[in-house]
Order: C-alpha cells, then structure tokens, then sequence
C-alpha cells in the first residue's frame, strides 16, 4: 500500500507540475506578451502568424473608415519611423506588391491614426458597422475647450479619441481640432470612473498622456505594405514635432477667480492696448516664426497668459524669451523689415544680451536671451545709464505649446515655477508700479560692463 | 531517476516481462530508489513554490503598472454619478390638479409640476401633457381663452398631441369668455363631461386619456357674474402603460433613433411624431453650385421659444446649399426643450448660463455665441447670424454665396443682412435687387470675423449696461460709415409674436406684410455694382433715367404715382440736414412701411417700388443727389402731427426687436 501511495504522490506531484508549466506559458502568452510586449517581442517578431494579425487589423480598419469616406492619416511614432527610412524608396514606389511585410507588421500594441475633427460627420453608422466587423470600440469624450475660455457656455462633449479593438492589436484613432491660430489640437485621454481601465494598455499609448499641438500637415497618399494610407509628407519633422507637442490650456477657471477678485479694466486705454499688444505680438511671432527662431513668452505677457489669460492692460510691453543658441543675426533686419525698428540693444552674444523692438505709439517689444547653466538657466539685464549688469535666475525648464490673443505660443511647462522665480509667490496680486532692476525676486547684481565695451553692449536707437 | 538505464537484455517484443523485470530490478536497488523518490519530490516541491512565487510577482508588478497607468489616465475631475432616478416600476401615478381664481397647480406624484399664482398672469386653460408611459411632462401651456383666438390655439394644440398621451386640463382666473363650440366639442370628445356647459369664472380641473379613459373631472360654477366659482380641487391616479404602447413603431434608422428620443420627451410638434406618416427631420436640399458659403458657420442665437426654434430650423434645413455641420445653436439658459429640438435635427447646441438681465442678457449670449463661432470654426472668415423666429427664404445661401465676396473685398461694408426693413408686401418688387444701406437690419445678416474680433468684441457693451447689441451696433462710433448690402425682397421672415420687445399688435403692424422671397436660384442683378464706386455711378444713372412725380399731389395717395410699370419714378423731400427725418417719418407712416426710426437710407436716398415701379425718394438739400432736382420743383415737406398722439409711444420701445 505505502508503495503504491508513493507513485500516486509522485504522479500528482508531477501533474500539478505541469499544470503549473501549462498555466505558466498561458499566463505568458496572453497576458504577459500583451503587458510587456517590448521584452517578448523578439520573440513574437518572429511569429509570422502575430505579424500578420497586425497587418489583418489595419486593413480591416482602412476598409471600415474608407468604407464611411473618413479621411484618417497615419501618425503611428513606430511605423512613421520605419517609413522614414525608406521615405525616398516609399515615395517613388509604384503599387506593385510588396514582398514582405515590413511596416504594419512590427511589433507594437496599438496602430496610431489621426483624423480631423471637421472633416467628417459624428455618425453611429461607423461603430455599428465597426462591431460588425468584430471590432470592440471604446469612444473617450470630454469638454471641448475651444468653449473653456467663455465665460457661460457649456458646449456638448467632444469626441478626443477612439480606440477599435480587434483580437490582439488596437487602433488608436486621436481626434484633430482646429483652434483659433491656425494650430491642431489634440486632447488628453482621461478615463471615465465607469469606464474599463483594462480594454487595452492605455499606458503604451503614445498619444493622451498631455493634449498636444500641431501645425496642419502636409499629407502624402502612400501604399506601404500594400495598404494604401496617408502619412505626414515629411515622417522626419512629424516625429520632431510630436516630440515637442505638449499643450497647456490657458487657466480659464483661476483667470476668472482673478477678475472676481480684481475686475478687468474696460477702458478704451484698456481695450486699445490690448488690441495693440496683440496684434504686435502676432507680427512678432510671424517674424521669429519665420526665421525658425524658437520663442516663449515671458516676463510679463507670461504672467498675463498665466494669472488672467490676457495681455494685462497696465503692463507697457511685450516680453519674449528666446534661448541663446538659438540667436541668429538676421533677427535685426528681419523686424526691421516688418516695422519694427531696433530700440535698444543691451549685451552681447555671449553675454545679457536683450533686444528691443519699437512697435507702434509707445509698444515696446522685449526679447531676452536665456543662458542654460548646469542646474538653472538666466538672463540679463543691464541699466544703461550706469552700465550696471543684472541676472535674473530661473530654474530649468521645458517649453510647452498654449494659446494666447489666437496665436499658438510657446511657454514655460513649468510655468509656476518660471513665474515665482520672476514674481514672488505674491504673483496674483496685481502691482502697478514695477521696477525691473529691483522689483524681479530672481535679480542678482551682475556687476558692471568695461567702459570699453559700452558702445557695443549699449546700444541706444 | 537519471541514473537508472534500461537493461539491455531485456527483450523487447515481450513487454509484461520487461516491466516484471523493471520492477524486480527496482525492487532489489530500494535504496537507489528512495534517493530517487526524495529527489524528486524535491524537485517538484522547489518547482512548485518558484512557480507560485513568480505568478505572484508578475501579478504584483502588473497590478502596480495598472495602478500607475490608471492615475495618468483618470479623469482628474471626480466624476460623481449623477444618482439615477430608479426606474420606477410604479405603474400608478397619483395626480392633483387645482383650479382657482389666483392660483392653479398640478402635481405629479408629489411633484409639482405647474404652480402659477402670479398676479395677472396665466389666465386661462392651463394644459400639461404627460407621456403615459413614464409620467414625464412633455408639454405644458396656457391659452388665455378669455381673450379672442386663443380657442382656436388650443384645439390646434391639442389636436397635435398624440393619441394616448395624458391630458390635464385646469382653469385660472377666467377660461370660457372666448371659449367657441368647436373647442368645447373637442374638450367633450376627450370625455369631459362639463366642457360644453363651462360658463363665466367657473372653476374646472380635468384629466383624462387622449383617446381613451377620463382620470377625473370637477367643476365649481360661478354663482354670480361678479364672482367666482370656489377652489376645486382634483385627486385622481393614473395608471401607466408600458413604454412600447407608448412608442411609434418607426423603422430603425439612425433618424428615427432621433426621432424616438424626441418625441417620448416632448408634445406639440405635430406630425413629426406622428406613427403612421411623420414628417420628415433630414430635407436634403439641392445643393448649390459653387457655394462660396458652405464653409461658413451658421450661428442660430436661441431662447427658450422651442416652437420657433423648430419652425427655424426647419425652413433653414430646407434651403439650398444648407451645411448642418456648420450650424450651431445658442440656447440662452439651460432650458431643456429647445435642446432636443437641436437633436432633433442632429445639430450641435451649445447652451449658455445667462448673465445679466433683459437686454443686456440678450446682448450677452450674443457675444458669447458669436465668440463661441469663431472659436469652434477659427478658419471662418464670416459667420451668418441668424435668430430663432426666423424663416429662412429658400435661396438665403445663394444669395449669400452671390453676395459674400463683397463683404471680403469692400471695406467700407458692414455687413450683408438677408432683411430690408422697408420690403412689404406693396413696395418690395425685384427679387434680384440689391442696395446698400446705412442702417443696419440684422435679421439673418453676416459678419466679418475681423470687425468682430478688432472691433466690436474688445468693446462690446458689459453685462452692466442694458444696451441692445443691435442698437450699440448700429451706432455711429461701431458703425463708422459703413453700410450693409440688403435685398429687395427680404430672405427672412420674422414670424416671432412673442419676444422681449414684441406683442401682437407690433407684429401685425410691422411684420406681417413684410415680403419674403420664396422663389428658388434667384440670380442676383449685377452684383459688381454694389460696391462703393459703381454703386454711386449706378444711382445717377439710375437719377437720369427717372421720371420727377407731380410734386403738386399729395405723396400719400395712390395716385401720386401713375399706373405703369417697370418705370423709375423720383421724388423729392425736405431733409434740411443730415439728420433732418421730419418729411421721410411721415411719408413712411402713410406709406406703411417702417416708420420707428429711419431705415433702408444711403445718402439721404430710399429706394423701394410703388404699384411695381421703383420709387426714388431724395432728402434735399442734404442728399447729394439733390442735384438732380429741376429747380422748378419744391420739395416736399411733411408736418408731424402735434404731439398729443400717445399710440407711438409704445413701439418706440418695441423698435429694438426689428433685428
């Protein structure tokens, strides 16, 4: 009996090992492969039959969209990588067969696909037939923000992203909005408490972490892989931008505490500088946009786009930031050209330099040189009549897309932090009477510029 | 077990005795085989706890990753759940009615769904719709039927209402005066029992089913003429049915999907809930060819006044070269109705919290809503304006698309309105006519995105001041000597009786004739010569065509002007300076036309038609076109009545909702 009690003890030991084995490689496969697909997917690469799923999904999608004239374009960071590679190869291509699959079957979780908002109908038609065709669909809606900045209204949910479904592999279709500064939009992905945080790995997904903005593109119609799609003309500068997308929504709801607490000035000053101020700031940013000079706002026009969402009525001129590296020579001619004559030039390249600009009656354009140190970045300022040099300091920081005045501006990410160090943490109390050598809580005494140097470093128009 | 070979004597074509063997030789090795034994165990011991511990690593790692994904991706708004009101499976609705002479009231289940205890107000039939599947009320109105017509409104109403629903009928104040038979027969065909006896201040509450079973009845009769009839008050159940008995069988299709929806909610919309034949909701209008306003967005600024905003829709849905996508609804307040009309139609709807009162509320949601536009569509250079009580002409677009490069080109343009205050039934003859004013009529008009947002949003009046957008728009500082392209014959039609500055004697006086164009494709005459120049050149040679009338007559008759056609008569007035109206004010009066302030002018000119010729009017000497006067002729001069007449005075007030 004991023997025999032995062999059945080892016959369920091995059993219950393998079913241990068994659940292991289940367990691996389907729920594992799709979590940390990065770390199996050497191995699934070569799974011809996992390859082609990818493939099968994305035409089955092209077909489910065309077959309801949505135009979407491709905007997958992953395949828009590979394409531009062979970018020269793909475009001259005719629309012979392809021998292999060498796009749409890489590994990956998700295919990305753009659409623009106003270039197609809402229609249930879409999701009716989608489920049709066996897809699983899951629509993310929130407020549109075109609306955040009026007062009152309150507009239907939009539409920011959807995501079809199918066996092991997902689209990922990202809505495009058109705002005002000629600009796309696209929204964050935020779930809803009742909705199932499990559908796909939202975390790969590479767009919805931060809404994003984008110039329009350009789009080419390309068969790649023997699916005919459209993708950015130029894949290269696609992938640069979506690299730098990162959108902030002006504080609508903080600039209205703010006028609750401190009416807006109505006056016909008011208005009129405000009007002036914009449109010096669109001439502005058309100049610098042109020469490709990145730039950001600053000082004040930050703290008015920050505290207010506007240009603060009181303040006397519009300020820019531009990194130093960035500086090029034709910044000069090139406002001159545009009406806007030099004013003052304080510092040198390699040092404090600021430029001004004269706009129209009395506007003032300012644009400060930022210098990247290990652990801050500054710039400078220097009193002309003293020659005296002064460093305002500024911890690190990023550049994010906003709106502002209908224009698509940059600004610091870290806004906050970018406008405590320039203001104080009493940034939200309006002060009139501001002296840039001593008012700013982040200006550092600099000492004075050689008397030699003075008829280079002070320039006076 | 590695160890253990197999024995290579043992003969393979007889099993049995290969595994007796195997066994033997096991048997006689016991201590090989416990070693064996143990060792595996072992093994498949360590085996299983790596097993469990790595699931349970991976679990937790997982578990962590999704905690982690969730955070980025939550919503960081908390998102409460809107309780749900249960679905009551109550198949029993306990309903109250009173009828008063000052107050009125229905409750639905404790719920009270109409109290009216105004002073001098709500007099009349009060009347509630409630779905009878549900209870919910879809339609409450009153008819004032003390007063004349309303009578005929309600059978209207209630003819409308589909068969089933649950009707609740109560009295304030007065409701028989003007109460005719035939809307007495209709009340006694819904099983009111008193309808057709109801007398001078009688109290009356009634509920029952359209086609089908009356809920309950009570009446208190006025005693004396002076006095009325006591409180009555009405406690009754109803019994619901179930919702598929309340629904039309339509086909499944994704409008009449919209059309469910609309019509379990709401009543008196007549055939478009209709279950065997309803009206269509999707009209499908010709397209126009080379539209140059499809990409144009359609702001339609909207109150609560769902009816007209139905009606609105409708006639705007059933113009050529129509764009729904770019159409939006501005609904002032969060009022429920007007929003499923919008849906109705498939339309988007925006709805704004109202700020400040009367006018400037009204001033408000227009700036909202037309900021709102040029947000929602920032490649929009125009955005067509457009109000809820307005039909729209069938060649309104067209008219647009033939019109709007104008707009784009000509500086000194204010707008194009689809409006000519001066367009009645008997002085508007050429559809393909158009003028420039300097006034500015609104009523279906475009705007410039550019004088919106340069000029006029920066300084568009504050909720603080109780100005008419239409009024601050118009004036001198807003309009700087801009004029609006208008047509002859108007491509609206201003049908709204109710409204902030509007009754119904202001309607009828003001509005009711007014012409509207309903013939389709009209092709514009020469449009090139609106501009600023060629418009002036048009108009002397217009001058040297025209026949001078017989300044002897008296301008009000008939016979001032002759009984032709097709000729261009001109007239002149006194217009002692710019401003001077004094002779236009009274001509206008006994022309009919708009007479509350001065419209439809350019340069001390008005053009419209007499007995189907065009009729020049010229202000002299302060018209530059004076010239053309023949000295022999002195021009007309027109006295004012004295100033005893107080019936101009209310309209005076009511000039406001002329946009």
């Amino acid at each position: 009996m004991q023997k025999i009690n032995k062999n059945v003890v080892l016959a369920l030991l091995s059993l219950t090992s393998l079913v241990f084995l068994l659940f292991q490689l289940y367990y691996y496969k389907f729920y594992l492969s799709q979590k940390n697909g990065a770390v199996f997917s050497k191995l699934r690469g070569r799974q011809s039959g996992q390859d082609s799923t990818r493939w099968h999904v994305v035409r089955k999608f092209l077909g489910l969209i065309s077959s309801h004239n949505i135009p979407v374009y491709l905007i997958d960071p992953l395949i828009l990588g590979l394409v531009d590679k062979d970018i020269e190869h793909i475009r001259g291509s005719s629309d012979g067969p392809s021998p292999e699959c060498k796009y749409f079957c890489a590994p990956r979780d998700f295919t990305t696909f753009a659409l623009l908002d106003k270039t197609w109908k809402h229609e249930a038609g879409l999701f009716r037939t989608a489920e049709k065709m066996g897809f699983q669909w899951l629509k993310i809606i929130n407020k549109d923000p075109r609306l955040d900045g009026m007062d009152d209204l309150s507009g239907v949910e939009i539409p920011l992203h959807y995501i079809f479904k199918l066996a092991s592999h997902a689209i990922h279709l990202v809505v495009f909005y058109e705002r005002s500064g000629n600009y796309l939009w696209h929204g964050p992905l935020r779930l809803k408490q009742h909705m199932d945080r499990k559908f796909v790995p939202f975390r790969k997904l590479h767009f919805g972490r931060y809404p994003g903005a984008y110039e329009k593109p350009e789009l080419l119609l390309v068969s790649i892989d023997d699916l005919k799609v459209q993708i950015p003309k130029n894949p290269s500068s696609f992938l640069e931008e979506m690299s730098h997308s990162r959108f902030l929504e002006c504080r609508y709801r903080e600039a209205r505490a703010f006028f609750q607490l401190y009416p807006d000035d109505a006056s016909l000053d008011a208005v009129e500088f405000r009007k002036k101020a914009k449109s010096l700031l669109h001439l502005a940013a058309l100049t610098l946009n042109n020469l490709g000079v990145k730039f950001w706002l600053s000082s004040g026009t930050c703290l008015g786009w920050y505290r207010q969402c506007n240009v603060i009525p009181h303040s006397k001129d519009v300020d820019l930031g531009v990194f130093i590296r960035d500086y090029k020579a034709d910044i000069i001619p090139a406002f001159q050209k545009a009406g806007l004559p030099l004013k003052h030039k304080f510092g040198k390249v390699e040092d404090s330099l600021e430029l001004s600009f004269q706009g129209e009656d009395d506007m003032k354009l300012d644009i400060f040189f930022f210098y990247e140190e290990d652990d801050h970045i500054w710039n400078g300022g220097t009193q002309a009549k003293s020659g005296k040099k002064f460093k305002y300091l500024f911890p690190k920081f990023t550049l994010c897309w906003t709106e502002f005045v209908e224009l698509r501006v940059h600004v610091p990410c870290e806004t906050l932090q970018y406008i405590e160090a320039n203001y104080g943490p009493d940034w939200k109390v309006p002060v009139k009477t501001w002296d840039w050598k001593s008012s700013p809580s982040n200006v550092q005494y600099n000492g004075v510029w050689p008397v030699d140097e003075w008829d280079d470093v002070i320039q006076i128009y | 077990m590695d160890e253990w070979k197999p024995n290579p004597a043992i003969k393979p074509h007889k099993k049995r005795s290969w595994y007796l063997a195997w066994k033997y030789k096991l048997m006689n090795q016991r201590a090989l085989r416990k070693l064996c034994q143990t060792g595996a165990v072992l093994f498949l011991l360590v085996t299983v706890i790596v097993n469990i511990k790595l699931i349970l690593d991976t679990r937790r790692a997982a578990y962590e990753e999704e905690e982690e994904s969730a955070q980025d991706y939550d919503d960081e708004m908390l998102n409460v759940e809107v309780p749900r009101h249960p679905v009551s499976n109550k198949k029993v609705l306990d309903v109250e009615v009173y009828s008063s002479r000052s107050k009125v009231y229905v409750a639905v289940d404790g719920t009270t769904v109409l109290e009216d205890e105004a002073r001098e107000q709500g007099r009349g039939i009060h009347v509630i719709v409630l779905n009878q599947a549900t209870g919910h009320v879809m339609a409450k109105r009153v008819f004032d039927t003390y007063s004349p017509h309303e009578d005929e409104a309600m059978v209207l109403f209630l003819n409308m209402v589909a068969r089933g629903r649950i009707l609740i009928f109560t009295i304030k104040d007065e409701g028989s005066f003007h109460l005719k038979d035939t809307a007495k027969n209709v009340l006694k065909s819904l099983g009111s029992q008193v309808a057709p006896f109801l007398s001078w201040r009688d109290m009356w509450t009634f509920v029952g089913k359209k086609g089908g079973e009356v809920y309950g009845e009570k009446h208190a009769k006025s005693p004396a003429l002076s006095t009325w009839g006591d409180p009555v008050l009405l406690k009754t159940e109803v019994h619901l049915t179930s919702v598929e008995d309340a629904e039309c069988h339509w086909p499944d299709t994704e409008l009449n999907r919209r059309r469910k929806r609309f019509c379990s909610k709401v009543e008196g919309y007549g055939s478009v809930c209709s279950c065997k034949d309803p009206t269509p909701i999707e009209f499908n209008p010709d397209p126009l060819k080379d539209n140059k306003v499809f990409d144009v967005p359609v702001a339609v600024i909207a109150g609560n006044r769902p009816n007209y905003l139905y009606r609105m829709l409708r006639s705007l849905l059933s113009a050529q070269g129509v764009n729904p996508q770019m159409i939006t609804v501005f609904i002032d307040g969060y009022y429920e109705e007007p929003m499923d009309v919008v849906e109705l139609f498939g339309l988007s709807g925006i709805q704004h919290t109202p700020i400040s009162i009367k006018n400037a509320r009204v001033s408000q949601h227009y700036k909202a809503s037309l900021t709102a536009t040029f947000n929602l569509f920032p490649d929009a250079k125009f955005a067509v304006v457009l109000e809820e009580d307005l039909d729209i002409s069938v060649d309104f677009f067209s008219f647009l698309s033939q019109s709007i490069h104008l707009l784009e080109e000509d500086e000194s343009l204010y707008c194009i309105s689809a409006w000519n205050d001066q367009g009645y039934e008997h002085t508007a003859e050429d559809p393909s006519l158009l003028y420039r004013v300097e006034t500015m009529p609104g009523l279906g008009w475009v705007l410039r995105k550019s004088l919106y947002k340069d000029e006029l949003e920066p300084k568009w009046p504050t909720p603080e001041k109780l100005w008419d957008w239409d009024m601050w728009m118009r004036m001198p500082e807003q309009r700087k000597g801009r004029e609006c392209i208008i047509p002859d014959i108007s491509r609206s039609y201003h049908f709204g009786i109710v409204g902030l500055n509007m009754n119904g004697y202001f309607h009828e006086a003001y509005f009711k004739k007014h012409k509207f164009n309903t013939v389709p494709n009209v092709q514009l005459k020469n449009v090139e010569s609106l501009r600023k120049d060629a418009y002036e050149t048009e108009i002397h040679r217009l001058m040297g065509e025209a026949e001078v009338l017989d300044h002897s007559k008296n301008p009000c008759e008939d016979s001032f002007v002759p009984d032709t056609e097709g000729r261009v008569y001109v007239m002149f007035i006194r217009m002692d300076q710019e401003a001077d109206f004094t002779t236009w004010t009274q001509l206008a009066k006994c022309l009919h036309i708009w007479d509350l302030d001065v419209r439809g002018n350019h340069k001390g000119l008005w053009r419209l038609f007499r007995k189907k010729n065009h009729f020049l009017v010229v202000g002299v000497p302060a018209s530059p076109y004076s010239s053309k006067k023949p000295s022999l002729v002195t021009p007309i001069y027109m006295e004012p009545p004295a100033k005893e007449e107080g019936a101009v005075a209310v309209p005076a007030v009511a000039a406001a909702e002329q946009t």
